[in-house]
This record gives structure tokens, C-alpha cells and sequence, in this order.
């Protein structure tokens, strides 16, 4: 009995966000028009470095636009994941969040519900850059399997990276510091990492910085799922492992975050 | 009142015990010192003060939202911080600042909040419908709650705390930001509430709502309960007529010292208040009495700017027993924006 209630709670907390994210606007625009602009703007003013003998050897004759799916599934995914505290600092402001704290539900389950629509609507985008991809002429070296494969590390770094945002966010509890902190935190990183731009093409000083940041282990599993499937264990297993430990990390923070906001 | 179906059945007449409450905030705001008190099965009890009394802060230790830093409290029996998790699952509570969710329509909202109390679909469906018709929320039910008025949210947001039929109900200044009429259709709705079993605990910052709801109330100002009883016994305690006396600005700041010692030596006269902008009399006769007074202050030459004869309020009370008048703000509509994204501001 227990377990079916804690079940009906998740399921209430997840149905709400659902609704809530696709019946704003923003998420039409977040989902959609930045994906496009991203895709087609940034890919035709840069089309040129295909053509720079690094970039060319690292993509074996790929475009730009196929090298650049995965930094807008990547932007994309923090952009989206940074969105994740936003929503909890309004229901902390609003009052709804003591409406919950009220209800005779487990504390897990407000939680949980939260990080399951998340990742729901962080898949739903990956899907939309994907057929946007394909659209636009970007072939998958690895096939039907190996867009499987983009989306569950889609999914998983986003809910990994979402943790930092409802860590923000609980600290701060104020939407405009954790949109400030989102976006100061997600830019310099993206262009930090491989995602924009192969190792061997980046400044030696950025070529330095990579190993030591997350996104560039993603970037490089998706790179290599999208350009030719090479190194398929290695690249993804070590893709997967630093997403465990970021997620780990956030995770268990924002767990701690919580408990201590929902209890004084 | 207890109803004859709960009285002599339950063995613990109090649903409320609270003794020696008190809560210090991070940052040592002392919001709530010391307060004891008891709220009995079936009535409708209310908190009266101002702003800043600690009325919220009291239920938000009561619904276990809060944690108390001395005193004990316990809901039908049970401890509000040991056993929480079984406190939640009897009471109802709506918080000051209206929380629905805006992007939800009614319905939504109210099967949330069904959900969160494991109801099975069936029954929740059956009470959805209930609840909606008897809020006046049928025709909006399938709106978002984000294009209702005022208020139509607060009546919202009352059928959410109430959807599952709590013993008891917390109601934090249900009628605030309400226009008189909407006032008004709230009143009837607790009474009514009341009057099929449910406890009520309130607290307002208008005296005429504690005055027509409840069944006896605690005044209170500063964390502490300055005065208790049921409305009547609290209003006879002044045992006199309030005539108030507003002067007119002449400059002179000491007018209202003058006014006190002239109507001080006034046969009849039991106490006076200095008040802001002028003085409050309390006498027994007061009708009888307002020639007299007019002639001291017109031969003092100080003129009158309005003069009352009432029976006492519960302002009075309030004002007997702390100095100051219970400032009540103007009723507005509460104002909004776009989209229904309001940022409502925070309560302690």
C-alpha cells in the first residue's frame, strides 16, 4: 500500500510539471526556434572550418553542421537543465511548495517527480535536434542504434546537470540569481570543451582546460557516435562515468539541499 | 460549539493544546514568545492582531511546517514534530498568499491535491465535482487557474485545503485581499463548513471577522496573547461606551496630553486612551456624557475635528490592551500580472 501511494505521489508531482512546461510559451521557443537558430545561423557563418586541415582530420570529411549536432544537443540539454531550478524557487516564492510540504506525502516524491519530468522534457528536445539534424541533411554514422544511444546520454547528462541548478536554486532561492549562475556556468564551459570545435583545432590554452571539463567527455562520445562510431565502448564508457560522478555530486547535494529546505 | 455526533465520543476534548509556544527565527526575530492556549473540538477559533503578531507563524507550526524552538503543541493528540507525518494526514490548510498552481486548470488543482491524499480515482472524481459546485467553480473548472479573479483563486485554493474532508482546518487570513463581497461569500462558506463537524482555526486582521466567525479568540500583538475569550465576554470586559474623538490639527503637540487631563476630571469617565490624532474615552453612559465633554474641549479651545459614540468592538479590546489601534488596510483587488505569474510576497 505504501508503495502504490508513494507511486500515485510521483506520478502527481510528474504530471504537473509535464503540464506546466508545455503549457508555456518559453518551452515552444527553448525547444524549437533556439535549436534552429543555433543549427542554421552558427552552422552557416562557421561552414568554413570543414575546411581547416585539423577539423577536416578529426571529422574525415564531415560538415560542420554534422560535427555541430552535438554541441546544440549539448547547449541545449543545459540550457533545459538549468531551467530545473527555476521551477522550484517559484514554487518555494509562491507558497506551493508548503501546499505540498502540508500534503501527507513522502518528501522523495516531490523530488523525484521533478527530476522524472525533466528528464522527459529533455529527451522530447534532443528528439526535436535530431529530426532537425536529419532535416538539414546530418547523417548518423551509427544509425537507429546510435541515436539510442545520444538520447539516453542526452538524458542522463541532463538530469546529472539539472542537479546543479536546483542546488543553485535552493541556495539562492531567487529565479534571477540561478538564471544568472545557470547561464555564467554554461556558456564558458560549452566553449571550454571539444563541443564547438575538434582538440586538435582548439588554442593550446583551451586544449589544456578540456580534460578537465565534463561537457568535453560528452561532446566526445557524441562526436563519435555522429562521425563514425569509432571507439564505441571507450569513448561512451567514459562518457557515462563522469556523468555518474557529476550526477552523483549534484544529486546528492540537492538531495541534502532539500531535505534541510523542506524541514526547518 | 461541539457538534452532539463528536461531543462525549472522543476522549480528548481539545483538538488544539499549545503551551508555552515560542519561535526564534534564524537572525533572533522573536516571532511567536511564549504563547499557551487551546482550541476545543468542533469550534471555529480565531487569532486577532496585526501584521507581525506571529498568527502565521503559530500555524505554521501547527501544520508542521515549522519547527518550534521551545513550548509543546499537539493536533488531536498528536505531537506536531514527532509524529508529523500522521498530523498532515488530518488537517487542511490554506496558506496567507493564495497557492494554486496557475498553469493548472480547477480541476487539475483539486486532483493534485487528491492524489497527494491517496484517494482512489472514483471517490476523487465524486468529491472533484462536489467541492467545485459547492465553491461556485463549476463553469471555470476547466480553466486554467491562472485567468481567475482574486476571488475565484482564494475560493480555489479553500477547496484544495478542504477536498479531503479534514477534522481540521487552518485558515491563514482567509478574507485578505478579498472585496466586501467576495468577503462576505467567504464567511458564509466557513459557517457553513463549521456547521458539517469541521474544526476551524483562524487567524485575521479584522476584528469584525473574528467578531461574526468565531466562537472565542485570542487577541494578539507582538507574539503574545494579550487578551481571550468569546467575542462578547472579551467586549463586555470594557463594561463601557467608546467615544472617540478626533481633533483637529492646530499645530499644538501637546493637544492630546491637554484633552486627556481636561476630560480626565469628567464625572463618569473610567479611562482614557491617547490614540493617533486623538483620544479614546471609555465611560459608562456615554451618551449622556458627550455635552459635557464638548463644552470642556470647546472652553480649552480644542476644536473638534469628529466625535463617535459607539458600544465597544473588538478594536476597543485590542486597543485597551495594547495602546494602539488595529490598523486595517484598505481592501484592493490584489494585482496581477500576465500569464497569471504574480510573485506574491512572503509571510513569516
Amino acid at each position: 500500500m505504501a508503495a502504490r501511494d508513494f507511486f500515485v505521489e510521483v506520478a502527481g508531482v510528474f504530471g504537473r510539471w509535464l503540464r506546466k512546461t508545455f503549457r508555456r510559451p518559453s518551452f515552444v521557443f527553448f525547444a524549437l526556434v533556439q535549436p534552429i537558430v543555433w543549427f542554421v545561423l552558427f552552422t552557416q557563418s562557421f561552414a568554413r572550418i570543414a575546411d581547416l586541415p585539423a577539423f577536416a582530420q578529426y571529422s574525415g570529411g564531415a560538415s560542420y553542421l554534422t560535427f555541430f549536432t552535438g554541441a546544440v544537443i549539448i547547449q541545449t540539454v543545459m540550457a533545459s537543465a538549468m531551467q530545473s531550478g527555476i521551477g522550484m524557487v517559484n514554487d518555494i516564492e509562491s507558497g506551493y511548495m508548503d501546499k505540498m510540504r502540508v500534503a501527507p506525502i513522502h518528501r522523495a516524491s516531490i523530488l523525484l517527480g521533478k527530476v522524472m519530468s525533466d528528464g522527459v522534457r529533455i529527451l522530447l528536445q534532443s528528439i526535436v535536434i535530431i529530426v532537425l539534424g536529419l532535416v538539414l541533411g546530418v547523417t548518423f554514422a551509427t544509425g537507429v542504434l546510435g541515436i539510442l544511444a545520444i538520447l539516453v546520454l542526452a538524458v542522463a547528462f541532463g538530469i546529472a546537470w539539472s542537479g546543479i541548478s536546483t542546488l543553485i536554486a535552493l541556495a539562492t532561492r531567487n529565479a534571477e540569481s540561478t538564471l544568472m549562475i545557470s547561464i555564467l556556468t554554461t556558456f564558458p564551459l560549452l566553449f571550454l570543451s571539444t563541443a564547438v570545435m575538434p582538440r586538435t583545432a582548439l588554442p593550446e590554452l583551451v586544449q589544456n582546460i578540456v580534460p578537465y571539463n565534463p561537457i568535453s567527455y560528452v561532446a566526445e562520445a557524441m562526436h563519435g557516435l555522429i562521425l563514425n562510431g569509432f571507439d564505441y565502448w571507450t569513448l561512451l564508457g567514459q562518457a557515462f562515468l563522469v556523468i555518474l560522478v557529476v550526477g552523483a555530486l549534484t544529486l546528492t547535494g540537492t538531495t541534502m539541499m532539500f531535505r534541510k529546505a523542506v524541514s526547518s | 460549539m461541539p457538534t452532539p455526533a463528536n461531543r462525549g465520543v472522543e476522549t480528548i476534548d481539545n483538538i488544539i493544546e499549545v503551551k508555552g509556544l515560542v519561535k526564534v527565527y534564524n537572525g533572533g526575530i522573536r516571532a511567536v514568545d511564549g504563547i499557551s492556549f487551546h482550541v476545543e473540538r468542533g469550534e471555529v477559533f480565531g487569532f486577532l492582531g496585526p501584521n507581525g503578531a506571529g498568527k502565521s507563524t503559530t500555524i505554521k507550526v501547527l501544520t508542521t511546517l515549522l519547527q518550534k524552538t521551545a513550548g509543546t503543541a499537539s493536533v488531536d493528540g498528536l505531537n506536531v514534530d514527532s509524529d508529523a507525518a500522521a498530523v498532515r494526514k488530518i488537517i487542511g490548510y490554506a496558506s496567507q498568499e493564495v497557492s494554486v498552481d496557475d498553469d493548472l486548470t480547477g480541476r487539475e488543482n483539486l486532483r493534485l491535491q487528491c492524489m497527494f491524499h491517496h484517494l482512489h480515482k472514483a471517490d476523487a472524481e465524486k468529491r472533484i465535482n462536489e467541492i467545485l459546485k459547492a465553491t461556485g467553480l463549476e463553469d471555470a473548472a476547466d480553466r486554467r487557474a491562472g485567468t481567475y479573479s482574486g476571488g475565484m483563486r482564494k475560493r480555489l485554493d479553500l477547496a484544495t485545503a478542504i477536498i479531503t474532508r479534514p477534522k481540521l482546518l487552518f485558515l491563514d487570513e482567509p478574507t485578505t485581499g478579498l472585496d466586501p463581497q467576495n468577503r462576505v461569500a467567504m464567511w458564509e462558506y466557513i459557517q457553513n463548513l463549521n456547521k458539517e463537524g469541521t474544526t476551524i482555526f483562524l487567524t485575521t486582521q479584522y476584528m469584525e471577522e473574528a467578531d461574526r466567525l468565531a466562537d472565542r479568540l485570542c487577541i494578539v500583538d507582538q507574539g503574545k496573547i494579550v487578551a481571550e475569550g468569546t467575542p462578547a465576554s472579551l467586549k463586555a470586559e470594557i463594561g463601557a461606551d467608546v467615544i472617540e474623538l478626533a481633533l483637529k490639527e492646530n499645530g499644538e503637540t501637546s493637544a492630546r496630553a491637554r484633552a486627556r487631563s481636561m476630560l480626565e476630571a469628567v464625572q463618569g469617565v473610567q479611562e482614557i486612551r491617547e490614540v493617533e490624532g486623538g483620544v479614546m474615552v471609555f465611560a459608562k453612559n456615554g451618551p449622556s456624557l458627550v455635552p459635557e465633554i464638548v463644552r470642556r474641549l470647546d472652553s480649552a479651545n480644542l476644536p473638534i475635528a469628529q466625535l463617535s459614540l459607539s458600544s465597544p468592538s473588538l478594536d476597543d479590546v485590542f486597543v485597551k490592551h495594547t495602546g494602539r489601534k488595529l490598523r486595517v488596510e484598505e481592501v484592493k483587488a490584489p494585482s496581477r500580472m500576465p500569464f497569471g505569474g504574480a510573485r506574491r510576497r512572503r509571510r513569516m
